[in-house]
């Protein structure tokens, strides 16, 4: 079994620009499943039902749950409890990983940190799984943490220092975004939209939804 | 919420300038106050100096704008917000956080009950910036979700702003830089 663990972002991402549908054709054409954690339920169906601008995006997702595209993790034989263990301890160190002035600061929620903790539990399953994340921060941790010390110094005018002994508890998960996403639809011929200008199209589109990419990455992705 | 020294000179600076910003109708002044409040809303992550962000920032652009002509009751208005702002202020330096808060949360009670043939007016303005502050806070390095917990906005209605602005992204490392990272995600589907 592979999973791909989702994001809240990812999934309003493909919600507003109409592709949901390509986890479905992902998973019918690869067997790979699409896991979702209770609060990234909660951020993508259970908020925005009844906000009259976003309830269709939240039905649409809700649709996918019921038909079996997107799974909670009991599927995978991952209990709830488990999770939330594992999404407090990696809270703790990812909000004890920057400070300023001597004080911690909160980088991150419960919702994608809870990314984390499932695919933390599948590994200790043997199950393969990316994390599809399209905010900056949670990536960041992960891949480049130095990074968000710079970013956070530069943006908020003050020396912002790094706890380097947390990092390690963030470097062993793999991301991905809904640009890659879209990228392996594409490929996969998933993508209903046969037009030879549909990738770069797609891939713009996830940009201005949310995903942390840049028009250079774009560039080089449009050319894979 | 345990503020520091510094932190508490500085929210009075900013409360006492606001109230001269807003007399001399000082978008420019309002503007920057709200931005350089921010960087103290993304270490502290209280609700006051949200509130004060969201205040200056809304404020500055009834200004810019000269919508103050909209209400009547302007001068009114101006007067017990600053008398509101002034009680924080004071309450601050004294360490008297309850009168603090009591005094924010005053202040933007005061705000949305400018006028009552304008309430939605204000309601959208607050609105948008909310979304506007939540997006200037993701790029100081605050996770999507956590800044629109902060905010009290949907990631929904976050996502979509923030996907319209140049937001830096990260560089990338040895690690995974773009090429690597097409190549995983298509390596696990099989492709």
């Amino acid at each position: 079994m592979k999973a791909v663990v989702l994001d809240s972002g990812p999934l309003i991402n493909l919600s507003m620009n109409g592709i949901l549908y390509i986890l479905k054709g992902l998973k019918e054409k690869t067997g790979v499943r699409f896991l979702i954690t209770k609060e990234v339920r909660s951020e993508t169906i259970d908020k925005p039902t009844g906000i009259p601008r976003f309830e269709l995006g939240a039905l649409m997702i809700s649709q996918l749950l019921k038909e079996g595209t997107l799974e909670m993790p009991d599927n995978a034989g991952i209990r709830d409890e488990r999770i939330k263990e594992i999404t407090t301890e990696l809270m703790d160190y990812a909000n004890h990983t920057l400070s300023s002035n001597g004080k911690f600061i909160n980088i991150v929620s419960p919702a994608e940190i809870s990314c984390l903790a499932l695919s933390k539990l599948l590994s200790e399953k043997n199950i393969e799984s990316l994390v599809a994340v399209d905010e900056r921060t949670t990536r960041t941790l992960g891949e480049n943490p130095e990074s968000l010390e710079e970013i956070m110094s530069k943006k908020m005018h003050t020396i912002v220092k790094i706890n380097k002994k947390n990092l390690g508890k963030f470097s062993n998960f793999n991301f991905i975004r809904s640009t890659e996403l879209v990228l392996v639809a594409f490929k996969l011929g998933v993508l209903e939209i046969k037009d030879p200008r549909a990738l770069e199209a797609v891939l713009y589109a996830t940009k201005f939804k949310g995903a942390a990419v840049s028009f250079d990455e774009i560039n080089i992705l449009k050319k894979m | 919420m345990q503020i520091e020294k510094e932190e508490i000179e500085h929210i009075s600076i900013v409360l006492e300038e606001m109230k001269v910003a807003l007399i001399e109708k000082n978008s420019t002044k309002l503007r920057d106050l709200s931005d350089n409040t921010i960087h103290m809303s993304c270490s502290h992550q209280d609700a006051e100096s949200i509130t004060i962000v969201i205040l200056a920032y809304v404020l500055s652009k009834i200004v810019e704008r000269e919508d103050y002509s909209r209400f009547k009751n302007w001068e009114n208005f101006v007067e017990k917000f600053n008398y509101l702002l002034n009680l924080a202020s004071k309450s601050i330096k004294l360490r008297n956080e309850k009168t603090f808060r009591e005094g924010i949360e005053k202040a933007i009670e005061t705000l949305k009950n400018i006028s009552k043939d304008e309430t939605s007016y204000i309601q959208d303005l607050i609105k948008k910036a909310c979304i506007n502050k939540a997006s200037k806070i993701y790029e100081h390095g605050i996770s999507l979700q956590q800044t629109a917990k902060l905010l009290g906005i949907s990631q929904w209605e976050l996502s979509d702003y923030v996907g319209q602005k140049s937001i830096e992204v990260v560089k990338e490392t040895k690690k995974v830089d773009t090429k690597k990272r097409a190549k995983i995600a298509l390596e696990f589907f099989g492709k």
